[in-house]
């Protein structure tokens, strides 16, 4: 299954790039249009349909949030200029004067109230994602027009952080805007640097300067984004100068487009690849003895998770399966960004102390497990699992790595398939991570969302509860950083790498600054001086 | 009355083939997994999220159940909403099908004429030089995959000259409400490299049919009693030869564009062009049923209504079949 899914884009990229390709520059192209090549297909024009990369990426152009995270992931003021708790219950929001839509209405605080309540109280699932964001908020209110009240149940000091998520969008006449309405041509309004020319679903995304922006004024007036899913076919596309940037370059591809002219610019992804441990049940599926027989849970037992993360060598994963193109994880976002710990550093494979752990732990002879995990889905996924299998059998534990499609290994393991796989998570900041990873399972609280190991540490709930509850600044971040160490320390997860975000860009392009959040936007590209 | 009776036949099998296989894809995509997982972002989405867009989705009822609602709804020509991109999935595939449908129409242009022609030739000179060749890189054509030949097409005449784009659709213009590549020039520029990869394996697999229909032709009777009559070889082989040869040709032609209407998937994911093939294969991967199974039903039709006018076009073709009938 792996073998004919990788096949296929590998030996196209190879060939395609590998054999002599002449100049990057073929055919005059329209003087400042911007031409992108992304993975991304956007979904829908709705903004506030699903909260993937996907539409976030695109969208950003034409609609813009209240608040949003620069490249250090900090919040930085965008259609509101600044934002202060007034009490522990309620914040406020200054709106930026003198913002248009782009229909010519000028941007006020009822635009704000229309969104938040679109999200709140008119949405219909499936568009998903973005209620968990409004759901602490009791009241939203204008003061005035160019000042926002928002009334939440409890203390929520990471509403700004919240905010950073939302698109801002323009009250229409009366009523909500459904999606389908958006969907089929009335055309979106927001704020953004660009405003929306067509829209071909799966296909492409035409756009043309704002010159009514009110921040900086892009330097390309018009920007077209080709939607091209498969890998190989980007490569090619920005190979012959079909197009000036394409996002998401496969890490093996990376070194022959350099060779030709192409420029690269990556980033360590803010998320992380992981192992999870199933630690909530008594037995395992696709764990046994030696000798094959039904064997209790041996993940339960916090020497043998630290045997295995000890026995887990990163640094063949970052340099020969991500070819350099990975930055080995000892946490969830990469160290440097806000609430990471200083600690943590992922350490090199000691095979010896391993063994000995887990000779204390009453598995000298190890034992057999099935090691799930998908493929296709991020970069080195299924690679990883060969790769972590040999360094686990140094130690006894002999491993069958187990692959599926994305969305057949979600089922799987939603159904309790597994007792340790592999996954992925993102997210807008460190707390948020270890909010729906790590802490103990509570629909209540909304905690645990993707702990679907059921790890549970009340300590650490505590120490993020507490973390929680202080404003964005220093001080969260330090004891985020604590409540990470904390937490590490009892190995609930390995993490492995913190993949890289890799864009190529042809000769029309003077430079590109990648966001770790992975977005594509021509916001991020300067025209290169000719 | 016959006619009749064979055309209720024909819509009957229709019909039941198109109920067997929407049954088919129904359990199939079903079976795959749960596409929840590809709507709601499941990084960040929390249980409420996924159970909330799973009720909405109607994915919380037993399988017989969906079945039935989405039988009950595509009888009132509902295919249901895509969970992906949330357009009403006929309306979705429509829209992708001008791509798909002018590339596989000048595919088959290029490919039947082209493909007759050089048949007719090596028939008509069989054992020479120009037929050995004819038949050996038809061979080669014909079992090259599709991705290889897309990808050699790709690498010689964008890559290496730079003569063609390497994908995309290009331009296009609006005829009759959907936009079409064939009415720029820049469209049809765009169209060159996808239409050959489809063109090429078409012309060998026609090409060999006709030289072999040429040949046995050629041997039989009264094509001796023509040339004995005194008839050039020419009008004995666009005259008697060529209709005698047609049906199997024509029924290749049917079967082939239906193919490529249906499953030019790598051609086009190749070629990064926007048609139902590619829109299949994407949907597929996202599980996203609604639009599968319309692309399915789409497909079914548009096979069922080929295979209706190659049959009739045997009849026009062939006074044997219209004497049968």
């Amino acid at each position: 299954m792996k073998q004919e899914n990788s096949f296929r884009p590998l030996l196209l990229s190879a060939l395609l790039i590998s054999l002599a390709f002449w100049s990057i520059l073929s055919g005059p192209a329209q003087a400042q249009e911007l031409r992108i090549a992304t993975s991304y297909k956007l979904m829908t024009l709705d903004p506030h349909y699903a909260n993937l990369n996907e539409n976030t990426s695109l969208l950003s152009h034409i609609y813009e949030r209240l608040v949003y995270q620069d490249e250090r992931l900090d919040l930085k003021a965008g259609l509101a200029i600044s934002w202060r708790a007034t009490s522990d219950t309620q914040w406020e929001f200054k709106l930026r004067e003198n913002v248009r839509f782009h229909d010519g209405s000028p941007f006020t605080a009822d635009d704000v109230v229309y969104t938040i309540e679109r999200i709140r109280d008119f949405l219909k699932p499936p568009s998903g994602g973005f209620r968990s964001y409004v759901s602490e908020i009791k009241a939203v209110s204008a003061a005035d027009p160019l000042t926002v009240v928002v009334d939440t149940n409890g203390n929520v000091p990471n509403l700004p952080l919240s905010f950073s998520s939302i698109f801002v969008m323009h009250r229409p006449g009366q009523g909500f805007q459904t999606t389908e309405e958006l969907n089929a041509g009335s055309p979106p309004i927001g704020t953004g640097p660009y405003k929306f020319e067509s829209w071909s679903s799966g296909e492409m995304l035409k756009l043309t300067r704002n010159d009514d922006y009110w921040g900086r004024r892009p330097a390309w007036s018009a920007v077209t984004f080709r939607i091209i899913e498969n890998p190989a076919a980007r490569v090619a596309a920005l190979t012959t100068g079909d197009v000036d940037i394409a996002d998401a370059i496969p890490a093996r591809d990376v070194a022959s487009l350099k060779q030709r002219g192409a420029k690269i610019e990556s980033v360590s992804a803010a998320r992380v690849n992981f192992l999870q441990f199933d630690v909530g049940r008594e037995t395992l599926p696709g764990v046994t003895s030696k000798s094959g027989e039904q064997m209790p849970n041996p993940f339960t037992n916090p020497l043998v998770r630290r045997a295995l993360a000890m026995a887990t060598d990163r640094g063949i994963l970052v340099d020969k399966i991500l070819a350099g193109y990975g930055t080995a994880a000892a946490q969830v976002f990469p160290g440097g960004l806000p609430g990471t710990s200083a600690n943590l550093k992922p350490e090199v494979p000691n095979y010896d102390e391993a063994k000995t752990l887990l000779a204390k732990a009453g598995f000298p002879n190890g034992f057999n497990v099935v090691l799930a995990g998908p493929t296709g889905r991020y970069p080195g996924d299924g690679e990883s699992l060969q790769a972590i299998a040999q360094s686990w059998a140094r130690i006894g534990v002999a491993v069958q790595p187990s692959v599926f499609p994305f969305s057949v290994f979600n089922t799987k393991r939603a159904s309790g398939d597994y007792g340790v796989w592999y996954g992925g998570t993102s997210g807008e900041a460190v707390d948020i991570i270890l909010h729906a990873l790590l802490a103990s399972p509570d629909p209540e609280r909304g905690t645990g969302a993707l702990n679907f190991g059921h790890y549970r540490n009340e300590a650490f709930d505590a120490m993020l509860a507490k973390a929680e509850s202080i404003q964005e600044g220093p001080e969260r971040n330090k004891a985020l950083a604590d409540a990470t160490d904390f937490v590490m320390a009892d190995q609930p997860i390995i993490p492995l790498y913190h993949f890289h975000h890799i864009v190529g860009y042809g000769p029309r392009v003077g430079s590109y600054v990648m966001h770790p959040r992975g977005w594509t936007t021509a916001m991020q590209t300067l025209p290169a001086t000719e | 009355m016959a006619l009749i009776s064979a055309a209720l036949g024909r819509l009957s099998q229709a019909f039941l083939l198109l109920l067997a296989m929407s049954l088919i894809g129904f359990i199939g995509i079903h079976s795959v997994g749960n596409p929840v997982f590809n709507i709601v972002n499941i990084e960040t989405a929390t249980p409420e999220d996924i159970r909330r867009a799973t009720i909405a989705l109607g994915l919380d009822q037993p399988i017989w159940r969906q079945y039935f609602l989405f039988i009950g709804n595509v009888v009132q020509g509902n295919f249901g909403t895509s969970y992906i991109y949330h357009l009403p999935a006929l309306k979705l595939v429509m829209s992708k099908l001008p791509a798909t449908l002018e590339l596989a129409c000048i595919a088959m242009l290029i490919a039947a004429p082209a493909g007759i022609g050089v048949g007719l030739l090596a028939g008509r000179r069989k054992g020479t030089l120009l037929d050995r060749s004819i038949l050996r890189s038809s061979v080669f054509a014909l079992s090259v995959p599709s991705f290889w030949l897309s990808m050699m097409l790709i690498l010689t005449g964008a890559i290496l000259t730079g003569w063609f784009p390497s994908g995309g659709r290009g331009a296009t213009a609006s005829f009759l409400g959907r936009e079409w590549s064939v009415l720029t020039w820049d469209g049809l520029w765009h169209m060159v490299l996808p239409v050959l990869a489809l063109a090429i394996p078409n012309i060998a697999l026609i090409a060999r049919l006709s030289r072999s229909g040429t040949i046995e032709v050629e041997s039989l009777d009264f094509t001796r009693f023509c040339r004995a009559k005194g008839l050039s070889s020419r009008r004995i082989l666009l005259r008697h030869t060529l209709p005698n040869i047609s049906v199997p040709i024509v029924t290749i032609i049917g079967l082939q564009f239906g193919g490529m209407l249906a499953f030019a998937v790598v051609v086009e994911s190749i070629f990064s062009w926007p048609g139902v093939g590619k829109l299949l294969i994407d949907s597929i991967q996202l599980l996203d049923r609604p639009v599968v199974m319309a692309t399915l039903t789409f497909i079914s039709v548009a096979f069922v209504a080929l295979n209706a006018f190659v049959d009739l076009f045997h009849a026009v073709l062939d006074p044997r079949v219209r004497l049968s009938s």
